[in-house]
């Protein structure tokens, strides 16, 4: 899970090995100078809204670009499946001795999914997901308020997603029933986005509110089983975000902004083990540490291709 | 050494959560199971056409509303929390917009991606129905049309559940005759009459009838006499729902009278 974390870290760099010394400015004026442009958020944020407007417009005026919701949907007639989703549905078809009427528009969704999942890990988490960027904007509150001390950060372990994603599979095998999609938030806040609102949305509040006051992100860090899928099936995703050790001075700035601190842990000083580190499958490819980072240390890359050019 | 101890302490704590939490979710739905079960179906609750038996479908149902979007009278809606595990999943409520066949080939069924909507059923019966008719039909000739017949097959195999006539309140029981709009002018109901044989959906409200026993549950259903007679005898009349039943409900949205003298009960296994 945390990449080659196993090895013997190397020597941490002295101070004029520093990307400010070999400029020749002091630490703090050369941290200070980054002025965040915030490009690779607002491309995202683009992304994201698009997406979901899409799939509003296309229900509104009755066209054939993206229907559906994000638990499956069709794009200009070429099916997606959520891939937590349609494992469930397939965990209670054998059984039920109903996997053979699965229809290939099922299986078409759920191999392209799939094998998106297998090239770009949990891109779709900050890039398409709708609660993602609900959760985004209470995050700004929730970071506002531990800032102002009214309140404490909660953290979890991080292995709890997978406690959830298998109970989740379990329940669903137990009930017949695709239990986690009544709570899903993703499905739920995709659903009322495009069919109208209704009570379940009160659910999503509760949530909500349980992450600004209590601990930041619980949902998407330590419950989402669609986005732990993913952190499995993209375990060696190439699209991922590359670190280069010679241009990093050790701030962390990019460990405070991101979803998955945990990803970053090579960034701390005395940490990394190479020169350059790869961030793990449970990224979310969001960029905000490209952002954010003073010394372009942090940049999106595909692994492998960059070796080519 | 220390810190790994503390780690493992801090991921069986909120391990015990997460399955505390997992176990209040698997109760919670299996209360729900119980408390609705099978009986989701009910009278303004059916199941799109082709649906599979309910405990089937409640499990199968990923909730995605590509039936919904589909369909071009927008007969299909999604369910609320208050339908506890029926949560966004799809049912039509025929009194207030019917499923009236206006898409000719059931393109909710064809859409489900996962087959709750069980689409193979009217696809044989379209392909039988194709070939019986080429039987007796010369394909060089003009008018050769198989398309026809198969939409027919396909539609008459629907059985989202079977009508039923209430005859303490039915117009035609009592004798008595309609004028006018059936819904009122603010209806929003649309529906394909195949008493004008216009091919597009109109609203219930542009449609004025003026019948002197009521009989729009007959004259508008749009299976025909397979599915609905007006059952005449001695001058009482009483209109009679037969085998050939869907279930679509046309005939529970045009029904004039304050609450639907007829209503669809849906099948159940």
């Amino acid at each position: 899970m945390f990449g080659n974390k196993n090895k013997t870290p190397l020597p941490p760099k002295s101070k004029d090995q520093l990307p400010n010394a070999k400029i020749g400015i002091p630490y703090k004026e050369w941290h200070d100078n980054h002025k965040n442009k915030h490009k690779w958020r607002n491309i995202r944020w683009a992304a994201l809204l698009t997406i979901n407007l899409m799939f509003v417009v296309s229900f509104a005026f009755d066209l054939s670009i993206l229907e559906g919701s994000l638990s499956g949907s069709r794009l200009i007639g070429f099916y997606l499946m959520d891939t937590f989703n349609a494992l469930q549905v397939i965990l209670i078809s054998i059984p039920g001795g109903y996997l053979p009427s699965l229809t290939m528009n099922f299986w078409i969704g759920f191999f392209t999914i799939l094998f998106l999942s297998i090239m770009g890990g949990r891109t779709y988490c900050s890039w398409i997901c709708p609660y993602h960027f609900l959760a985004e904007m209470t995050e700004k509150l929730h970071n506002y308020l531990v800032k102002k001390k009214k309140i404490k950060e909660h953290t979890f372990n991080i292995g709890l997603r997978f406690v959830f994603w298998a109970g989740f599979l379990l329940l669903a095998l137990l009930t017949k029933n695709i239990v986690f999609e009544n709570i899903n938030m993703v499905g739920i806040v995709s659903r009322s986005m495009i069919y109208g609102p209704g009570l379940i949305l009160l659910w999503v509040l509760a949530v909500l509110l349980f992450e600004i006051v209590y601990s930041k992100r619980f949902w998407c860090r330590y419950v989402c089983p669609v986005g732990a899928t993913w952190s499995i099936t993209g375990k060696a995703a190439p699209l991922g975000i590359k670190f280069e050790l010679d241009k990093c001075a050790h701030c962390t700035d990019c460990q405070d902004v991101c979803l998955v601190p945990h990803t970053l842990w090579f960034v701390k000083r005395g940490k990394a083990t190479d020169e350059v580190h790869y961030t793990g499958s449970d990224c979310t490819r969001c960029g905000l540490c490209v952002d954010v980072c003073p010394g372009e240390a942090l940049k999106f890359s595909i692994k492998g291709l960059d070796k080519l050019v | 050494m220390a810190k790994t101890d503390i780690n493992r302490r801090d991921f069986l704590k909120s391990g015990a959560v997460a399955v505390t939490a997992l176990a209040a979710v698997g109760a919670g739905v299996g209360y729900l199971k119980k408390l609705h079960g099978e009986n989701a179906r009910t009278q303004d609750f059916l199941r799109p056409p082709g649906a599979i038996d309910e405990d089937e479908f409640i499990f199968g149902c990923i909730k995605c509303g590509l039936c919904v979007q589909i369909c071009p009278v927008q007969a299909i809606k999604l369910a609320g929390i208050e339908k506890g595990l029926s949560y966004g999943t799809p049912y039509i409520d025929v009194r207030a917009q019917a499923c009236d066949f206006s898409c000719d080939s059931l393109q909710c069924v064809e859409t489900c991606p996962t087959a709750v909507l069980y689409f193979k059923q009217f696809k044989d019966a379209g392909e039988e129905a194709i070939a019986e008719y080429e039987k007796t039909h010369d394909y060089n000739d003009p008018d050769f049309n198989p398309f026809k017949v198969q939409i027919k097959a396909m539609k008459t195999k629907v059985r989202m559940g079977i009508a039923k006539v209430n005859e303490k309140t039915c117009l035609a029981v009592k004798g008595q005759g309609f004028k006018g709009t059936p819904r009122g002018d603010d209806f929003k109901g649309i529906y394909r009459s195949p008493r004008t044989g216009d091919p597009k959906p109109s609203p219930v409200s542009e449609h004025n009838f003026d019948s002197e026993v009521c009989d729009l549950c007959v004259t508008e259903c749009p299976i025909g006499e397979t599915a609905i007679v007006m059952d005449e005898n001695n001058g009482t009349f009483k209109p009679k729902v037969l085998d050939g039943c869907t279930g679509c409900g046309v005939c529970v949205m045009v029904c004039p009278t304050q609450e639907p003298s007829i209503v669809v009960e849906p099948i159940k296994s």
